[in-house]
Formats: C-alpha cells, structure tokens, sequence
C-alpha cells in the first residue's frame, strides 16, 4: 500500500499540488490505522493528511477518484458484462466456472497463470498481473492522446497476449475436441477480447490521470494571456473567478504588508506610565503604533463602446479594491461623468455592474468626450484629491476629435500622489487616429498597456506595494 | 482514546455533535497519530465547538487560545510575575542585605547575588499562560487555538515548534517537554492563507455547510421539542437563502437560533408573513434581508400552492 500512496503522491505533484515527503509518510501511518476496508476513509484519511490548500480539492479529488477507482472494479465489471452477455444469471455463471475448473483437471491441462486468473475471473490476481505489466511497459511515462495505441501494444506485450492467444486458441481446439458444453467455448473465446478491452481501458485512464490538471493550467495560463477583446461568454465568466481571486490574494498581500510596518518608534513617556506599577523600573518597553497609511483612489472607467469588455473587469476590480481600502471613490464616465461609489457600496458586485453598464448613472451610448469628462471631475471633485491620492484612469483615449483638455490632468497630477492611465489598446495604435494618449501621456506618472489579465494584475500589484 | 472512527461518531454523537464520516476520521487519525488538527471553513458550522465536543468526548481539560493581531509570546506563552518578584525582593530586603552582607567587594556582592538569582527565575514566579499550561499539564488535555488566521505570521510561526515536537524554550528555565502530548486543535476563517510550514504540521480539515438531511439531524438535535414539520421548513428555507449571493450567509447557529425562536412564538408552520418579521434572526445586513425576503416571497407561495394542491385554490381555477 506504501508504494501506492507514494505513487498516488507523485501523481498529485505532477499536477501541481504541493506534497512533501512528510506528508506522504503521514499519509502511509493514517491509512495503517483506519484500513483500506472504506473507499470514504480512505478519501478523507489521504485527504486530511496531503491537501492542505483549498484549491488543491478539486484536483484531489478528481485525481483520487481516477487513481482508487481502481482497475478491480473495471475488471469486475468486465467480467460482469461478459457473464450478462452469455445469458447466465449469477448462480449458473459460478458453475460454469467451476465445471470448467473441473474439465481442466480432468483433462490435465496446466494452464498459464495468466489464462488461469483470466478464466477463473480471479480479480485480484488478474489486477496485478496488469499492473505488473504496466509497470513493465513504462506506461506512467505517457504523455500524448496519440501514444494510447503504442503504449496499449506494449502493455499487452510485457502481459504476454500473444502467448495467451495461442493457448486460448488451443484450449478451445481441445474444448471442442472433447466435448465440453458450447456455452464454455464461447466463455473461454470471449475472455480475450475482454483482456484486450481491459489493457485498454487501463492505458485510458493513466492518459486521464497525467492530463486532469494539465489542461486545467494550460487553460488559465493562456486565459490570463488572452486579450480582453477577444473573449467569449464563456471566458469573460471563468475570467470574473479570475479577477475574483487576484483580488483575494491581493487582500492577503496587503494585510501581511500592513502589520510588517506596525511597530515604531520607541515611545518614551507610555514606557513611564506603563511602568509607574513596577517602580518606575522599565519592565516593559512601548512603542510608537505607526499611523496605518490608508492609502485612497480614486478610479475613473470609461465605458464607452469601444472598450466595454474590459471596462467589466475593470469595474470588477475597482468594486475589489472598495471593499480593500477604506478610501476608494468609483467614476465611470463617456461624455459625462458619474460617480458610483454609493452603487457599489449599496449593491452586490453583478447588479452594480450591471446598472452601471446598462446606464443608468449616465448616458453610455454616447460618444466618448474624455476632455469634457475631466473638466466634470474638475469642477466637482478636484477637492477630494490630496497627496496621498492615487488617480487612475481606464480608458483607451480615443476622444472623437473633441477638445482633449489634458490641462485638467496636469492639475491633477500637481495634487495626487501618482496618476495611473491604463490604456486597453496595444501600444502600437497609442496617438493614431482620434487618440490622444500622446498628449495625457505627459501627466501621468504611469502610462501602462492593460489588454489582458496578466498585465492587468501587475498593474495593480504595483498599485498595491506602493 | 478513540477505538474507531464509528466510536468517534458515536462519542460525539452523545454530546449531541453530528460529526460526518470525513470529521470522524480526521479527528480519530489525529488523536491516534498525535498530530494537531487545522479546521477551515466557513464562520458558524461548529469549528469551535469540534473542539469542545472533542474535550468532552476524552473527558479531558479543554484549554483555549483566542488569537488576535497583536498577540504576542507573553499572552500565549507565559510571563514572568514582575510585580511579584518586585514585592518579594521588598519584603525579603534583610535577607538579602544578609547574603551580601559579608561581601567585601561589589563584585563579590554580585556574585553572591547572582548565585541565588534562579529564586526569581523559578516556576514560583511564572505566570503560565494557555500554551504552557497545555504542556505542563498533568493529565492530558485538549488544546485549542481559535482564530489562528487573526494572529500574526511571527505568532504563527513561534507556533511550529510548538505543534511540531511539542516543546519550548523559555530561556531562564530551558526547553520544557510536554508531560502529555495535547490534542491540539487550530481554527481559521481563511481570513487569511496560512503559511505552508503550519499547514504541513496539521492534518486539514475542511468544514463546510451541512446539507439539508444533515442540517436537519442538526436542528432536531439541538433544538428539543421541535416539529419535524417546523424543522423541515426552517432547514428548507435557510438551505435555500445560501444559495443567494449574500454578504453573509446564514450560518447553523442561525439556523439553531430561528428554529428556537420560531418554538417561543409557537408556531407550527411558516408562512411568508412570519418569514418576514423573523429574518431578521438569520441575516444581519438590510441588503441581504430585503434579497432574501423576494426569493422567499415566491418560495413559501409555491409551498402553499403545493399543499393545496389536492383541491383547487378556487372557483375561478376550477373555471380555467
């Protein structure tokens, strides 16, 4: 059983989960004491003591089921199936079996182990002689759906079908000969194609095994390399968990961050007083608890047409980033400007994006005046702008041809701690056509390329350390 | 000690804790390997009182560590009584002036001191707080360290050596070694992700909502006397509001909570009125109620029309 939990654990770290060598000590003495009777233990003995990480679960799970959903039962089941085709119940197949147990020793045939597991439908010696065999082809080296046949050929090969082919044959030859009932025959032919569907199956699974997570990482990687534009429902959904988590690592992040700069300075007169109890003898030392930096931005989305994909996700983050900090005002904004602080903090996160993409704040489906938008925020919240303000703006620039008044953003910058401009555009189109990114480009502190999750995520962890 | 995992269940069980087959092994292979037991999961599905029913099913001291930021070695650990070695050095002044009272030299003085200086740094003046009083206990007892994910990470770690050999080290008195292994038991909220280290000292245990059949034992249970058509409803009801996207989901003791309530007001079966005016017992933001009470609305009619269903609703169905 050890080399079984040991393998079962090397099949969790190719998959990415994170197992160490204690772990899979722990593993073999918990299952020393609950036993292999129950599937149900077993799955929480291992469980309890390999994952320890919440995401880790499903893949656990999935992979125990692939791995202990054993070859025993496939074989039984193929066993099943055969007696079922036959047309004999229960009870008459178990004669049969025993009748053709009888005939080989009265005939004196010394049979193969392999033929005599087979046909005895021993299940237990038959499924080590697979894995034997297994083990011998290599077969956990598979990597590639279009190996199956090759390693199914050596598999069969190391269990030696070929040899077993030809006994069979003889042993049907002999059966006919003398004079064994037809229903024998036909069991005895039966069982080879049965032993080829089970060599089969097995080299399936192992295919499965290898591939769970795999294609689960190839599928977020190229998720997060994926350019919003481009997504489809289905993505745009799976992306939202995305964003979701980023935001929940980032939560984690700021808190360890926050606490490393607790302790300050030593502070001399809480010392005194604290010490009055002892004699004024200096037992305890007090420090200074530094002022917690709350840091406050200020996010102004466009949401214009053009950019509505990812003006969602960013909209997603900027409800994230209100529920982190304790100062965050929300702006969505196309010709004019809204602020939708109170609808995020009102609503859940779906309904308020929703409300704001449907328009209810502004008008969304005009065309987008970024220079008339900033003269808005001008007026009316230039005053909530202070030094340790962070100004982000989304948008991709292209202002239709109007007024940019970039001016409105050199103020804001002469005010703010930094401005950040996320351009949803590649780069290569920045200052073609209608966009001003040139001309804002001067006043803000950082000017980032923002097409996909991975940059989007940097972006903010820049956000988030500074 | 635990004989099986079904012992377990069955101890637990006494005390009125329905523990499934996965929290029965955890806790069973934990008591058997002596390995501390690190319980996540959503607030209010029992993590706690694991660990209560747990001491009580050992019939063993249960000793408790509330965390918190800031929680340092000398709330969790031990400290040392200065007002008290203070009072002693007073009361004790001529003893000492007798010790040094031959000394010729302040060195010698010193000296003199300083052989006798283990007196103050001895048990008697130790202030022994949860940690090391888990390990210098006597008798075996039950540990259990609650919130672990509000403590800092350098707590956290203080705490590896700790779970893992079961000692430590107080610098005036040396390594002390637990007398008697303590079944440890940590919670967390997942208020944070804790560090791979502890996790690995731990066996994981993972607590999440009970389904309804179970959520059901659990209120027929622990709320004597309840209907079981009462009970099914209140259990119905709750399992559906989870489902919502909710800023806080009702929790079991919620459920616990309005299940009593509702046997105070007497009642027998709910209806959409006494849903509303009660709700207010399983969730705690005005958001989440008002949520709540729309997908209730059609729920409880859909109930009613079910139960009337034998017989038209009126006239006017039998018309249609």
């Amino acid at each position: 059983m050890d080399a079984k939990v040991v393998e079962f654990s090397n099949l969790l770290r190719r998959n990415g989960v994170r197992v160490s060598l204690a772990e899979s000590m722990e593993a073999c003495r918990a299952l020393a004491l609950t036993g292999l009777g129950e599937r149900e233990t077993v799955r929480a003995a291992l469980r309890a003591t390999m994952i320890k990480r919440g995401v880790d679960l499903p893949t656990y799970e999935q992979l125990f089921d692939l791995y202990f959903s054993g070859l025993g039962e496939a074989i039984a089941a193929t066993t099943e199936a055969t007696r079922a085709a036959l047309g004999l119940e229960a009870q008459a197949f178990q004669e049969l079996l025993e009748e053709l147990r009888r005939w080989l020793a009265e005939q004196g045939i010394e049979l193969s182990e392999l033929a005599r597991a087979l046909l005895a439908a021993d299940t237990g010696s038959l499924e080590r002689l697979l894995r034997d065999a297994a083990e011998r082809a290599r077969l956990g080296d598979i990597q590639q759906g279009f190996q199956e046949g090759r390693f199914a050929h050596a598999v069969a090969a190391a269990l030696g079908m070929g040899g077993l082919a030809a006994e069979l044959e003889r042993l049907a030859a002999a059966l006919a000969g003398g004079g064994a009932p037809p229903a024998l025959r036909a069991y005895v032919e039966r069982r080879l194609q049965d032993l080829g569907d089970l060599v089969k199956a097995m080299v399936r699974a192992q295919l499965d095994r290898q591939d769970v997570s795999r294609r689960e990482r190839q599928r977020l990687d190229s998720l997060a390399e994926k350019s919003f534009f481009y997504l489809t429902e289905e993505e745009i959904r799976r992306m939202q968990e995305a964003v979701t988590r980023l935001a929940q690592r980032l939560r984690n992040v700021i808190s360890i961050r926050r606490r490393r700069a607790r302790r300050g300075r030593f502070d001399s007169s809480a010392t005194l007083r604290r010490n009055l109890q002892y004699g004024g003898v200096p037992f305890r030392v007090v420090f200074d608890r530094k002022r917690k930096d709350r840091p406050q931005v200020m996010v102004l989305c466009d949401v214009s047409d053009s950019v509505r994909n990812v003006s969602r996700f960013m909209l997603q983050f900027m409800y994230s980033l209100q529920d982190l900090y304790a100062k965050v005002r929300s702006y969505i904004f196309v010709a004019e400007l809204g602020e939708i602080t109170a609808l995020f903090a009102e609503r859940d996160i779906n309904a308020a994006i929703e409300s704001a993409l449907r328009g209810e704040l502004i008008n969304v489906y005009a065309h987008s005046d970024f220079g008339r938008a900033f003269r808005m925020f001008h007026r009316d919240h230039l005053a909530a702008v202070n030094k340790r303000t962070t100004v982000i703006v989304l948008g991709d620039a292209r202002n239709n041809y109007n007024l940019p008044h970039e001016w409105v953003l050199k103020d804001i910058k002469q005010r703010a701690k930094q401005v950040i401009w996320l351009n949803p555009e590649n780069r290569m189109t920045w200052g073609f056509g209608d966009s001003e990114m040139d001309r804002y480009a001067p006043y803000c502190t950082v000017v980032e390329e923002c097409r996909n999750l991975n940059q989007l995520y940097r972006v903010i962890d820049r956000l988030v350390t500074a | 000690m635990f004989a099986s995992i079904d012992d377990v269940i069955e101890r637990f069980a006494r005390l009125k804790y329905i523990a499934n087959r996965t929290i029965a092994t955890v806790v069973y292979l934990a008591a058997r390997l002596g390995k501390p037991i690190l319980v996540e999961g959503p607030a209010g599905v029992g993590k706690t009182e694991l660990a209560k029913v747990l001491a009580g099913a050992l019939d063993r001291e249960l000793i408790r560590l509330q965390c918190y930021e800031g929680l340092d070695e000398a709330k969790a650990l031990y400290e040392w009584e200065y007002a008290k070695q203070l009072l002693y050095t007073q009361i004790l002044k001529d003893k000492i002036s007798e010790v040094v009272g031959g000394a010729r030299s302040l060195r010698e003085a010193v000296d003199r001191i300083a052989r006798e200086d283990d007196v103050f740094f001895s048990d008697r003046f130790i202030l022994p707080r949860p940690l090391l009083r888990a390990i210098t206990s006597e008798a075996p007892c039950v540990l259990l360290i609650d919130e672990i994910d509000k403590s800092d990470s350098e707590f956290e770690a203080f705490l590896l050596e700790l779970l893992s050999d079961f000692q430590v080290s107080v610098p005036e008195l040396g390594t002390l070694r637990a007398r008697q292994v303590p079944l440890v038991v940590l919670t967390s909220n997942n208020a944070r992700e804790m560090s791979d280290a502890l996790k690995r000292r731990c066996l994981h245990l993972y607590i999440d909502f009970p389904d309804r059949a179970h959520e059901l034992e659990i209120v027929k249970l622990k709320v004597p006397g309840v209907s079981e058509r009462l009970a099914a409803e209140v259990v119905a009801v709750v399992q559906r509001i989870r489902k919502l996207d909710l800023k806080k989901v009702p929790s079991v003791s919620e459920t616990l909570d309005w299940a009593r309530a509702l046997m105070l007001l007497n009642v027998e079966s709910l209806d959409h009125q006494l849903v509303t005016d009660t709700l207010a017992t399983i969730l705690k933001y005005e958001g989440d109620i008002r949520k709540a009470q729309q997908e209730l609305k059609a729920h409880v009619e859909l109930q009613r029309a079910k139960l009337k269903g034998a017989q038209p609703a009126s006239d006017k169905d039998l018309l249609n």
